[in-house]
């Protein structure tokens, strides 16, 4: 397998691309809609290349960390960075609940406006320099999704709690 | 929310369900999930002609439920649906974020536009 896998995301938003674009770059902004069922507090957000996004999200007495560096800024089209799960010193962590999640994840962010004023948002992610095991996680998570155990997974969880349970 | 390229496909799901529907499969998969297994190994306790469990193998291996080793001689197999399971179940959180996230978007875009609105009107 010399493909990377990419995950793909497509929205149609109802509102022109500059206005969307300022959602993604104005920290007031980013903040109300980033994250959900969380408080959101946006620490830095220097949206050119090497610039940096520190961003912690709240929620009872737990605070999770993220840490973007932004690759590439062409207003109004395009933006590009590396999203990572951080401690809360912004150091790169692995995350808590998979060891093999790919720590980076390049991120690409496509707008583009049709002729009616809408905006097309296209969202990537692929591992970015990432391990083997790392790939073969998040391969291994699309291929699942693609099979539709999405779908299926309570069933297969269920499933596979019985036969472990018959197996002792 | 419109997902490309993985969207769920209900026939490789129907594959899923048809492995598990006959129980000596289901026993297999009981058998593995205490670790790998050789074919010989698997058709011992069941009585079973070793062509015999090689059929319900593939059919178990091509629902992607297990998987199993071409390099060695025995070929022993190993059930593939746990790891698989949570990495799958850890991506739909990822995906559930961004589309409970990208819902708070549209609102806020909305929002967005009829204040500059009313901000013309006023003008």
């Amino acid at each position: 397998m010399t493909e990377v896998p990419t995950y793909v995301l497509e929205r149609v938003f109802d509102a022109p691309r500059a206005l969307v674009w300022r959602t993604f770059t104005e920290p007031e902004l980013l903040s109300r809609w980033y994250g959900p069922n969380v408080e959101t507090i946006v620490h830095r957000l220097d949206v050119k290349p090497g610039g940096l996004w520190l961003n912690e999200m709240k929620w009872g007495g737990n605070s999770n960390y993220e840490r973007v560096e932004y690759t590439e800024v062409e207003p109004p089209a395009r933006l590009v960075w590396l999203h990572s799960v951080a401690d809360a010193d912004w150091n790169i962590a692995t995350n808590p609940m998979m060891a093999d999640w790919p720590r980076v994840l390049l991120t690409t962010v496509t707008l583009e406006e049709d002729d009616s004023g809408r905006t097309t948002m296209r969202l990537t992610w692929v591992p970015h320099e990432a391990s083997a095991a790392e790939l073969a996680c998040f391969a291994s998570a699309l291929e699942g999704l693609d099979k539709g155990w999405g779908a299926g997974m309570a069933l297969l969880e269920e499933l596979l709690a019985e036969l472990q349970a018959d197996a002792v | 929310m419109a997902l490309h390229g993985y969207s769920p496909k209900p026939q490789a799901l129907d594959a899923v369900f048809a492995a598990l529907a006959d129980p000596t499969r289901r026993a297999i998969l009981s058998r593995l999930a205490t670790g790998e297994a050789s074919v010989n190994e698997l058709a011992a306790p069941f009585e079973m002609s070793q062509p015999a469990v090689s059929k319900h193998l593939k059919v178990l291996e091509r629902a992607g439920l297990i998987e199993r080793d071409i390099d060695k001689q025995r070929r022993p197999a190993r059930l593939k649906a746990e790891p698989m399971a949570a990495a799958v179940s850890w991506l739909e959180e990822f995906r559930a974020f961004w589309s409970s996230s990208l819902d708070q978007l549209d609102g806020l875009l909305h929002e967005l536009k009829q204040a500059e609105k009313k901000g013309a009107d006023n003008d």
